[in-house]
């Protein structure tokens, strides 16, 4: 036997036919993959726009307080299809598009009105609004928070976009919490939405309680977005909980 | 489980032991081959609609190898686990021996040069499509390969039985 049979041989020899991967796993982490694909494209087209966007993808895990979902995948951010694309041809099946530049598409429209946190990074005002996204397959998540800054004229750079990525957007409860990636010039306060009557979300963080500031959404008033003051709770920290009370003090 | 789907998990299940060694022979390490060629099929699914109907397979294995080879800045480790897979098909000194021969031979290659010997002999693609998968001349691979030919003679016995008799 020659030595690049021997090698070839070898090879073979040493193959492990049972090996085997958790495809339950591989498809979840490939579905998330295409939608960071998508909100790349997206996020690439807005900075093609002129508005330094950064659209990031964001992977949260479950709520302190939430049920058990097994398979659930961590919500990502998805983006609003460019414009001229329908968003109902966002399924599953649809070739997944490589990040593009498209110089007419423009940034994210916020649904209501854009919530000022009180947060300055300089001259720029940290605001919180929701944004129009689409799920493949998701026709209960239609909407995503996202936290930008305005600049003094106005123009509105978006830094970070949460939703959820199953269920429904407005179910009552918690839904997804941004925090800080690191990918924005600034550091982003953590932040998120409640569904439901809730007058006070505190949270956990190393055993201390710090209270989230508040604010109703326009769009509807059973939305509550809130956001924790970065001197109170560091941007990126991860909270260890975070509960909601309503009037009286009960948990909700 | 939609068809493209189930297309996708026969596709996987079909592939995967394959892509596991490829990345093994790679790597020396089974864990890191495992996480490499999951990445790989990650990949693949995420594209799967636009290649389904292409070379899914070639698409699976470009993937992998330029994952691997794009990753690493460290040399291969000379041979990091003893462990016994569980299902034996022959003897078992004989598969370690010879899976140590292989670990020492190829980790004596850069990380450049382990894929040019994966994609020509254990793929057995040719010459020019390693040269183009792996953006090298025709030249590189041909020079690779001897190199690594070169070592493999060098190296001494594969198998516990010959090394019992030498």
């Amino acid at each position: 036997m020659s030595e690049l049979e021997r090698l070839r041989q070898a090879m073979r020899d040493t193959e492990r036919p049972d090996a085997s991967l958790d495809l339950a796993v591989v498809m979840r982490e490939g579905r998330r993959l295409r939608t960071r694909r998508r909100v790349a494209g997206a996020g690439a087209a807005t900075l093609a726009a002129g508005v330094a966007a950064v659209v990031v993808v964001v992977a949260v895990g479950a709520l302190p307080g939430d049920p058990p979902t097994p398979e659930r995948p961590p919500p990502v951010a998805v983006a609003p299809p460019p414009a001229g694309v329908s968003p109902t041809a966002s399924t599953s099946s649809e070739p997944t598009p490589p990040p593009t530049v498209a110089r007419d598409v423009p940034p994210p429209k916020p649904l209501g009105q854009l919530i000022d946190s009180g947060v300055r990074h300089g001259a720029d005002q940290r605001v919180y609004y929701f944004v129009g996204v689409s799920v493949p397959g998701e026709p209960k998540v239609s909407i995503g928070l996202a936290a930008g800054r305005r600049a003094a004229n106005g123009m509105l750079t978006t830094d970070l976009l949460v939703n959820d990525v199953d269920g429904a957007d407005r179910s009552p409860g918690f839904h997804q919490i941004g925090y800080d990636e690191g990918s924005s010039t600034v550091p982003v306060p953590t932040f998120g939405y409640f569904v439901g009557p809730a007058h006070r979300i505190v949270g956990t963080v190393g055993g201390r309680q710090v209270d989230a500031r508040l604010a109703r959404w326009s769009m509807d008033k059973q939305v509550l977005i809130f956001w924790f003051d970065p001197v109170e709770l560091t941007p990126g920290e991860r909270l260890d909980g975070i509960i909601a009370r309503d009037a009286s003090g009960r948990r909700l | 489980m939609a068809r493209g789907d189930r297309e996708f998990v026969e596709f996987a299940r079909a592939a995967s032991a394959r892509l596991v060694h490829a990345a093994f022979l790679m790597t020396g390490d089974h864990h890191q081959a495992e996480d490499a060629a999951q990445t790989a099929l990650v990949r693949t699914y995420a594209s799967w609609s636009r290649i389904h109907d292409d070379d899914a397979y070639g698409y699976a294995r470009r993937t992998l190898v330029n994952h691997l080879v794009d990753g690493w800045r460290r040399p291969m480790r000379e041979y990091p686990t003893d462990e016994v897979p569980e299902q034996r098909r022959g003897d078992v000194a004989d598969e370690v021996t010879t899976r140590r021969w292989l670990i020492t031979i190829l980790g004596a290659l850069s990380p450049r040069e382990r894929a040019i010997v994966v994609l020509r002999y254990y793929f057995d693609l040719p010459e020019a499509q390693v040269a183009r998968e792996l953006a090298v001349s025709v030249g590189t691979v041909k020079s690779t390969s001897s190199r690594a030919l070169e070592k493999l003679r060098s190296a001494g016995p594969r198998t516990s039985d010959e090394e019992a008799r030498r």
